[in-house]
């Protein structure tokens, strides 16, 4: 073999590499967050309070009709320290930091990227707090604004079914159920 | 040659089947990954004031700690006083609001001797989960005022300071606490010293997420007022979640350093301690 059958296969084997990769760049399907808001509201007798985090992680992989979301549950603040702490204790998040989705879409969706506006979208997964894993269902919206996609949803959770126990004392006791809102606006992971 | 050619083909084709899976943006889920990997260790202690000694603890930013805190007469005056609560209570009203998560500004008024005081407290270092910063360092300052009527005295000579370096550190469910402190009276009274230097201990051990027990004791080094000792108090601490209660006995009846290393004359092993209960409220603004 010479020298420049050498430097030939090599040239081959590195265009076929970079023709995988930017193939791969240009038909990607696949969009993310890091930054996404997340709100729970929830409700003791005569009271409610809400809490709120900008640090939902999401991706959404059309090709592969992959939903996954997380948010790290320290970053949940309802605007009073002490709540916090209680808050955290409760979803015993020393041992299970993070709230997890992973799901796919099960309504009739298609994407495209020319294709500007919002569509409904229904969501069909598992949802995983306290270490417990339900299957949820969700509806909500993915909006196209070309260079990103804005995505909303909304839903009940009620926390025993991760074997949460409300926390309280006496007569007042936080209500099971918890409203939770999410927010994202996911970038193109390849652009 | 050709063989050549083949064998490079199937040494190079996996490495670039296994190049290409590498750099695949990811066909899996999102890799879980905390949003502050060094966090701060939090709840070193439940308050920012274990019975009559200041902590690390500080108020959140933008958050409204209150406090109601009294001290009965001694347990040991026996059921004829009903065990001190016969006896008029020392109480102490504070607030204390987080300007930002370091940075505490509190004001206070006390029953005896009609105290007010302003406090600031400056946390200079957070303990951290990976070990990066060991202890937590608070650094407070405190201004009070006699402001009791009927006596001679000028506005000068009703002032007292403090200043505490508190140094503390969480291991598991126990916590410990070291503050070297100095006072500065206006006026002791008498051949009584100006100035007052003491350590303050405090031990907090976290029995589950709702009690807790503590401990402090504050010796004083150098001179002294005549007759006074060290104070010694233990409590049970309960977290309601909305509400920190502290149930305590002390020798002390007095609610800040500078009072209680003037004036405390009791002893615990004695017998010489009193009940007293501390609420603690916070609330978000």
């Amino acid at each position: 073999m010479t020298i420049s059958n050498h430097i030939r296969f090599f040239l081959f084997l590195f265009l076929a590499l970079l023709n995988c990769l930017v193939h791969q760049a240009a038909f990607a399907q696949e969009f993310q967050a890091s930054d996404g808001h997340a709100i729970f509201h929830s409700t003791v007798p005569l009271h409610s309070f809400t809490g709120e985090s900008n640090y939902l992680n999401g991706l959404i992989d059309f090709e592969q009709n992959l939903v996954d979301f997380y948010l790290d549950l320290s970053t949940l603040k309802t605007g009073n320290s002490s709540r916090d702490r209680d808050m955290y204790d409760t979803l015993n998040i020393d041992q299970y930091p993070f709230a997890e989705f992973t799901g796919s879409i099960i309504s009739d969706f298609s994407f495209s990227p020319d294709s500007l506006g919002k569509q409904p979208v229904t969501v069909s997964g598992e949802f995983t707090l306290n270490g417990v894993t339900v299957n949820k269902t969700v509806e909500g919206t993915i909006e196209n604004r070309g260079r990103s996609l804005i995505i909303n949803a909304e839903w009940v959770q009620d926390i025993t079914d991760h074997e949460i126990e409300p926390p309280g004392i006496l007569f007042y006791r936080v209500r099971d159920e918890m409203d939770i809102e999410i927010r994202a606006e996911l970038f193109p992971v390849n652009q | 040659m050709m063989n050549k050619y083949l064998k490079l083909a199937a040494l190079f084709i996996p490495m670039l089947l296994l190049f290409i899976s590498i750099t695949e943006p990811g066909y899996a889920q999102l890799e879980r990954e905390r949003a502050i990997p060094d966090r701060h260790i939090d709840k070193i202690f439940w308050t920012t004031q274990n019975i009559g000694l200041n902590t690390t603890e500080m108020v959140a930013k933008r958050n409204l700690n209150s406090s109601v805190i009294h001290t009965f007469g001694l347990v040991n005056g026996g059921v004829d006083r009903f065990f001190g609560l016969d006896d008029g209570a020392n109480t102490k009203i504070s607030i204390n609001y987080g300007l930002t998560d370091r940075l505490n500004l509190a004001i206070g008024r006390m029953t005896f001797q009609k105290v007010v005081d302003l406090k600031s407290k400056y946390k200079l270092m957070h303990q951290t989960e990976s070990g990066s910063n060991p202890v937590s360092v608070a650094l407070q300052f405190t201004a009070a005022a006699t402001t009791l009527s009927g006596q001679n005295f000028t506005f000068s000579e009703r002032l007292s300071f403090l200043t505490s370096l508190m140094v503390s550190r969480k291991m598991g469910p126990l916590s410990l606490q070291l503050s070297p402190m100095a006072a500065h009276l206006n006026n002791p009274h008498g051949s009584n010293p100006k100035r007052l230097y003491g350590v303050g201990f405090i031990a907090h051990y976290m029995l589950n997420n709702r009690f807790s027990l503590s401990a402090e004791y504050l010796p004083l080094f150098g001179n002294r007022f005549a007759g006074t000792t060290n104070t010694f108090g233990t409590a049970l601490n309960i977290d309601t979640g909305g509400h920190v209660f502290q149930l305590f006995l002390t020798t002390s009846q007095f609610h800040n350093e500078q009072f209680i290393m003037a004036n405390n004359r009791d002893q615990f092993e004695k017998g010489e301690f009193r009940f007293g209960f501390n609420i603690n409220r916070n609330f978000g603004l």
